[in-house]
């Protein structure tokens, strides 16, 4: 009677587990399923095929493992390495532009100006757009005939040597919008009163930005340099909207080089070996980012 | 001159010259729409003027009977609706598994799917396209519709928003004889509402504007998306600028009336949940 008596909340507690694990698996294998589909096995895979020779999906029986002979390809392929080098032009000149505009932008309309939420609406367009849309219209814009075009007389998308620096400015215009809405929530979140301390020291306004508003915003800044820097690096739709990697091979950067080796020639293993080296790159900058969340940041 | 009166004066000049800044942003816009009803040599023409000498709706009228463009179109919204749709229950009902119901092996799951976070999309394309094939969705608009729906992101958002709903209120509920599933739709969907909405607004403006998936899985003209559409519209034949603008314009303009209605969605999803692109 009384060992019945305390085993009931036992048991009862046994049942309530059991149930919250049946209910509970119910509700997430749906999930489950499709992360494993269209995530899990995809990322397996990209890896598995970089150590293969795979060509074709009807012909994957054939491929064999050929260990880092993609990698070693890689590093004695000329137009490759031309490719990364292209992609290290963007980034360097996407990441300082985005991040400079984009704080001055947020700055400025952190001040109290009128029609504050216009002006931030008018900011943020390019980011919601469709960029092969947004593609079309400044290939008539820049072209010979275009009203920018015809007055710089430079069709700058259609020129060797200004199709990458440009189309890198585009994507800087596309991106902006967010980077200068998080710094914008960042800079609403300097405490008032060490603005205000600042005034009292009589600090002026260039002094109360440089000793008080960076710092305060550092965590955001290097944030947004993190993202920045991987946002640079995923530029295909971009460029192939734009430019397709031309005229030449001016803007054939790693991720077109990627597509087309994988997709317009059929070296799936070859690509799949350049994503993995694109891979890395990108885990090395967010290992940084988690490292630094915790030592970087100072105020 | 008074502190006062300069600072104000400051702010003037700052506003002005903050406007012409967002004017200028917006030109690839104004000189889209302008253009698009102009006729076709006069998009090319100076002064470039914004507003068209000849005022036509042929651009449009034309649109209409491009071969596929309404099929393009129609593709696309039915893509955006099951995106949405799809996404909306699978990442629900599993952030609300992972936020309030203790099932056994929970928090090693979630760990799991916390570190495929970081996982960047692109390197998944390649391998996609054979698991499309195997399964036999390549060349449909599931390839699209899939991957977006079971997405790791705002599974991750909507937990951490869902655990702040108090867990008193899910007891209660429990007590009164709730099931989990009645719970989920009857009180923690409703709470967590503007969380939602953000979700399914970022999934619009994503699935809608998507140009890779479109172009690398389908091929079929028939089955195609809108921006490969424009695509194949822009290389035509004969470069025809304003058909071209008024194919901008109809992509463009969905996403801009929706954004700009539901700017508040959009501007706190950023601050204070860091959705990035």
């Amino acid at each position: 009677m009384s060992a019945a008596a305390t085993n009931a909340p036992r048991i009862k507690r046994f049942k309530r587990q059991a149930h919250e694990n049946r209910v509970g698996y119910l509700f997430v294998t749906p999930y489950l399923i499709g992360f494993l589909v269209f995530q899990g096995i995809p990322f397996l895979l990209a890896f598995i095929f970089g150590f293969m020779n795979v060509r074709y999906p009807n012909r994957i029986g054939e491929a064999t493992f050929v260990g880092f002979d993609q990698f070693v390809r890689f590093f004695n392929d000329k137009l490759s390495l031309e490719a990364l080098g292209r992609t290290g032009i963007y980034t360097l000149i996407y990441v300082p532009l985005i991040m400079v505009v984009g704080f001055i932008l947020a700055a400025a309309i952190n001040q109290k100006i009128y029609c504050r939420n216009v002006v931030r609406t008018m900011l943020f367009m390019p980011y919601v757009s469709n960029m092969m849309a947004i593609a079309m219209v400044f290939i008539v814009m820049l072209g010979p005939t275009g009203p920018i075009g015809s007055a710089l007389g430079v069709p700058l998308l259609f020129d060797t040597a200004t199709a990458l620096p440009a189309v890198t400015v585009i994507g800087v215009w596309k991106g902006l919008g967010l980077n200068m809405v998080t710094y914008l929530g960042a800079l609403q979140n300097v405490p008032r009163d060490l603005l205000e301390a600042a005034d009292i020291d009589g600090a002026g306004r260039w002094k109360k930005i440089v000793h008080v508003t960076i710092p305060m915003v550092s965590p955001t800044t290097f944030f947004l340099l993190i993202s920045s820097i991987i946002t640079s690096l995923q530029n295909y739709t971009t460029i192939q909207t734009l430019t397709q990697g031309g005229p030449g091979r001016s803007t054939t950067v790693m991720s077109i080089q990627i597509v087309r080796t994988a997709f317009t020639s059929y070296q799936t293993s070859y690509a799949s070996a350049m994503a993995i080296i694109m891979f890395a790159i990108v885990m090395i900058f967010t290992a940084i980012q988690w490292r630094g969340q915790k030592t970087w940041v100072n105020y | 001159m008074s502190i006062a009166a300069k600072k104000k004066i400051g702010i003037i000049i700052l506003t002005v010259v903050l406007i012409i800044v967002g004017i200028a942003f917006i030109y690839p816009f104004l000189f889209m729409l302008s253009s698009s009803f102009k006729p076709s040599v006069e998009v090319t023409r100076p002064p470039f003027s914004l507003i068209p000498e000849t005022f036509t709706f042929d651009n449009y009228v034309n649109l209409g009977k491009v071969q596929y463009f309404g099929t393009w179109y129609l593709n696309t919204i039915v893509m955006c609706i099951l995106t949405l749709v799809l996404k909306t229950f699978i990442t629900t009902l599993t952030a609300f598994a992972f936020a309030k119901i203790n099932f056994k092996g929970r928090d090693a799951i979630f760990l799991v799917l916390m570190s495929a976070l970081m996982i960047p999309a692109d390197i998944m394309l390649i391998p996609r396209y054979f698991v499309f094939s195997a399964i036999g969705i390549l060349d449909t608009m599931f390839s699209i519709v899939l991957p977006y729906g079971f997405d790791i992101y705002f599974v991750f958002l909507l937990r951490q928003n869902f655990v702040t709903i108090p867990d008193a209120i899910v007891e209660a509920a429990e007590i009164d004889g709730c099931s989990y599933f009645k719970i989920y739709y009857s009180i923690v969907v409703p709470l967590a509402k503007p969380a939602i909405v953000t979700m399914l607004l970022f999934t619009f403006v994503w699935a809608w504007n998507d140009y890779m998936s479109a172009y690398i899985f389908i091929s079929s003209d028939a089955r195609q998306m809108i921006s490969v559409g424009l695509e194949r519209l822009s290389l035509g034949m004969v470069t025809d600028n304003g058909l071209n603008m008024a194919g901008a314009t109809v992509t463009v303009l969905p996403i801009i009336v929706v954004f700009l209605f539901s700017q508040k969605y959009f501007i706190e999803g950023i601050t204070t949940s860091g959705v990035k692109g």
